[in-house]
């Protein structure tokens, strides 16, 4: 049995041994140096590099919805038949991207995934980021952008109500629930870190002092004691609970913004499962994007291991396939309902001319994924790279896909439109990622991008019955 | 407690459950065959519940199996085996579909009927096709039950690293080819009962239901034969735990399922796909469609949702026998509506069923276990799934 042991370490994976989570066996001192090392140094060029090619397009956001402002919404392309062009793709795409941190945060964490926890918290951040930047769109294609309190319901003089059987207000309640649990679940894994950081700032300078105080204030008075601790987790645990519906419901109520219209390719019922498949893939997309960044910039290859990027291009493959396999029931459920309008809306899809936009995103959500079939091209940090890419602007393009060729095809073809994008809804495109991308980067530089608690717990000498200095055997 | 692999030693089911599964067999037989003479439609109806019920169970325990290796998990590993051998189900489906395949003219209505609409769907509702589908699904299922059982077992022996990495590849494959098999079966055989009518939700809400009628059979299994030693001595509530969360993780993706289809048919209200609603709205069906949500949601969810519940092995019970209630509740709201249009019907034809079904499972188990250890106690995971605590 020995000897059948030792020949099969050879020839593949040991099954019998945990994969460690984190390698090179790093001390916890270690942990908290490498975490704490981007925050307490000084920036490099690239970082301000970065910052300032991001402000940059933030600043043509800005200009944008400014001009949207004062304007109104005809300076965009939307138009009948087209009235739901660029604002809601983009909304639906930022949204979708912020899934990825609520999943790896809370799913992850209720199925004891402890690789989850090198990663957890640079997701949940940019869930935060996603959805303030997916936010702005409804809020100015409600054309009134000075008058959000009328999104929600509160008695009034006028007696005026919201529409109560609208998807678009469902969205209002579900989103703002989304931002404010993913804010608190964010908050409440940073105070730790904050009080650690707190700890280590010992300088007398007027900086330091104002960061202490800072980092004080934010650790809520956090002693690392047990009673502390035990709080801790029980709150952590039912912020993951509460959490992990929320993945589900926002984008259901997102897909329900389409789904609930009796027209052709929006209304099916596989929208919501679909849209949540396809949140979670893009998500996960874009944290590897930025990923493979951050571990090499801020060296934590040991703390966000290739085993941990691996594990997610098996998710991307896993959502992308299921992406994959309601594109391929829309078109077959269109045929066989003997609908012939709802089998146009899927024909016109393929083959009208806005074919090239839905084969981009075939090509992109469904086939791009599928080379994370082999094991060296998952675990191909260039390769996830481009594919992340790629599948980020599948992604985005399957909403265009939905939104548009929906629209642009009315039940009369006398009602036939077409839709340009103007200049203005391509600054609001570009420049959303400009708002993402200066959020994440001040983020990467003020905070602990990985959690430094939760990293420490998954140690090998964090397990109560750890041997120092010998193995298990 | 010692949690070394060793620990484990074989012992043989009492008789008893050999007996209680013929018995029930042999009633359930006999009741479907009375059933048959009296009311000939109406059994051939309940075959259809049969089958599904069936089916989906043994698919689905060889789906919990593939996911064990796909995601590498431990806790299942000392439960495998009682996965394997619940999804030896399929190796049965072959008789199963019998009855079902020589009444299709009296079940189904596009294979004498048509329309418009129904000319439209000739290509795939016609009776070649069907077979050859079902011929395709069964035979691919069978195919990969052989090879991931067959693997398994050997490992028992062998202890061999590379019999797991070779269940890992083929459970790569067979997530994929079970989510087509399974949406494409629960189309032919629930779907077309109601052959005008289409929703793209349908497959995934059989396969969740099914999934959780296979985590109910099996806990219900594993709990029996673990509090009377017949497991691994290092099986412990942390492993009903899971079982639970799985259940209970099903049980609402279940109700998110049935919702995403029921409340967007209603709000959109086309007429090409309400009928199908409205067939479970008239009459008396409109009390079976409402206790759905209590039945099939509200009532597992709390008896669920806490930690203890899923840790204590009488509630656990209670919650398993009580899912597959609701899961056939819900294969009687899906079938029986096409039978019975005016309302829905309730007799000891159905009771039969239900003890055949029963009778089925438990029999085609105590087989099993004749054979094969309860334990695969050659995987190398065993140790670290006998660890797993919460």
């Amino acid at each position: 049995m020995q000897v059948a042991n030792k020949t099969n370490a050879v020839e593949g994976p040991d099954f019998s041994k945990e994969t460690p989570v984190v390698l090179s066996s790093p001390s916890f001192h270690d942990i908290t140096e490498v975490i704490s090392r981007p925050i307490e140094s000084k920036a490099g060029m690239k970082w301000y590099i970065a910052l300032a090619v991001a402000v940059s397009l933030f600043m043509l956001e800005i200009f944008c919805w400014g001009i949207s402002f004062y304007y109104g919404t005809g300076m965009w392309g939307n138009n009948i038949p087209v009235a739901w062009a660029f604002p809601i793709v983009n909304f639906v795409f930022w949204i979708g991207i912020g899934h990825a941190g609520t999943l790896i945060s809370a799913i992850l964490f209720l199925f004891r995934q402890k690789w989850r926890n090198g990663i957890a918290r640079f997701a949940e951040g940019m869930t935060i980021f996603a959805v303030m930047t997916a936010g702005l769109f409804p809020l100015f294609h409600t054309g009134r952008p000075w008058l959000p309190l009328y999104l929600f319901p509160y008695p009034n003089k006028h007696a005026v109500w919201t529409n109560f059987l609208s998807p678009l207000l469902w969205d209002v309640f579900a989103v703002s629930t989304y931002f404010t649990v993913s804010l608190c679940f964010w908050y409440v894994g940073l105070i730790p870190d904050f009080a650690t950081l707190r700890d280590r700032t010992l300088g007398k300078d007027f900086i330091s002092k104002v960061r202490k105080t800072v980092y004080s204030v934010l650790s809520l008075g956090w002693r690392f004691s047990n009673r502390h601790w035990r709080h801790y987790e029980r709150v952590y645990l039912i912020l993951a609970g509460v959490s992990t519906p929320l993945v589900l419901s926002v984008h259901t109520i997102v897909s329900f913004d389409f789904a609930v219209a009796g027209l052709p390719g929006w209304h099916t019922t596989i929208f919501p499962p679909y849209f949540v498949a396809g949140a979670i893939f893009s998500g996960f997309a874009m944290v590897v994007t930025v990923l493979v960044f951050i571990r090499y910039i801020f060296d934590m290859e040991h703390i966000i291991t290739i085993d941990t990027l691996e594990k997610m291009n098996k998710i991307i493959l896993l959502t992308g396939t299921l992406v994959g396999y309601a594109y391929g029931m829309e078109f077959f459920i269109a045929w066989y309902s003997g609908n012939i309008v709802e089998q146009f809306a899927f024909i016109n899809r393929a083959f009208g001319p806005y074919a090239w936009a839905y084969w981009i995103m075939i090509s992109c959500n469904v086939i791009t994924p599928q080379i994370f079939w082999f094991r060296n091209l998952r675990r191909s940090v260039p390769i996830m790279f481009i594919a992340s890419i790629f599948v980020n602007i599948g992604m985005w393009f399957e909403r265009y896909v939905i939104t548009v060729t929906t629209l642009v095809r009315d039940f009369l073809p006398s009602s036939w439109g077409w839709y340009n994008p103007t200049l203005v809804d391509f600054g609001l495109l570009i420049g959303s990622f400009g708002m993402f991308f200066t959020l994440t980067l001040l983020f990467v530089k003020f905070m602990p991008v990985v959690a430094i608690s939760e990293v420490k717990g998954v140690l090998a000498q964090a397990k109560p019955h750890h041997h120092h200095g010998g193995g298990h055997e | 407690m010692s949690t070394h692999t060793s620990q484990y030693q074989k012992k043989d089911l009492p008789p008893v459950v050999g007996q209680v599964g013929f018995g029930l067999l042999g009633v359930g037989l006999l009741l479907a065959l009375v059933s048959f003479f009296v009311d000939p439609l109406r059994t051939k109806f309940i075959s259809i519940m049969l089958f599904m019920f069936l089916a989906g169970i043994g698919v689905t325990s060889l789906f919990m199996v593939a996911i064990e290796y796909l995601a590498g998990a431990v806790w299942s590993t000392p439960l495998r085996r009682i996965f394997e051998m619940f999804s030896s189900l399929i190796l049965f489906l072959p008789i199963f579909a019998l009855p079902v395949v020589f009444s299709m003219q009296d079940l189904y209505e596009w294979t004498h009927k048509t329309d418009e609409i129904l000319a439209r769907k000739a290509a795939y509702l016609n009776q070649p096709f069907f077979m050859v589908r079902l011929a395709v699904i069964i035979g691919l299922w069978i195919v990969f039950y052989k090879l991931f059982t067959g693997n398994s077992l050997k490992q028992d022996t062998t202890q061999d690293q590379s019999l797991t990495a070779k269940n890992v590849k083929l459970s790569a494959l067979f997530i994929p080819v079970m989510g087509l098999s399974i949406t494409a079966l629960s189309i032919d055989f629930l779907m077309s009962l109601e052959p005008h009518w289409f929703s793209t939700i349908f497959g995934v809400n059989f396969f969740i239901g099914s999934l959780t009628a296979a985590l109910a059979v099996i806990t219900i299994a594993v709990v029996l034969l673990n509090e009377n030693g017949y497991l691994h001595p290092g099986t412990v509530r942390d492993h009903y735990y899971s079982l639970g969360f799985g259940m209970i993780a099903a049980t609402v993706f279940w109700m998110y399922t049935a919702f995403s289809q029921g409340m967007l048919i209603w709000y959109a209200n086309i007429p090409e796909e309400t009928p199908w609603y409205l067939h479970r709205w008239d009459g008396d069906w409109k009390v079976i469609t409402l206790a759905q949500i209590l039945v099939h949601f509200i009532i597992p969810f709390f008896l669920l949702v806490q930690r203890k519940n899923k840790r204590n092995p009488n509630r656990m019970l209670f919650a398993s026998v009580w899912i597959l209630f609701a899961h056939l509740f819900d294969l009687y709201w899906v079938v029986m509506p096409a039978y019975r249009p005016q309302g829905p019907i309730i007799g000891w034809n159905e009771l039969g069923f239900v003890l055949l079904a029963a009778g089925v499972i438990i029999t085609v188990f105590h087989q099993q276990t004749k054979r094969k250890n309860l334990v695969a106690v050659g995987d190398p995971k065993l140790q670290r799934g006998l660890e797993f605590r919460l």
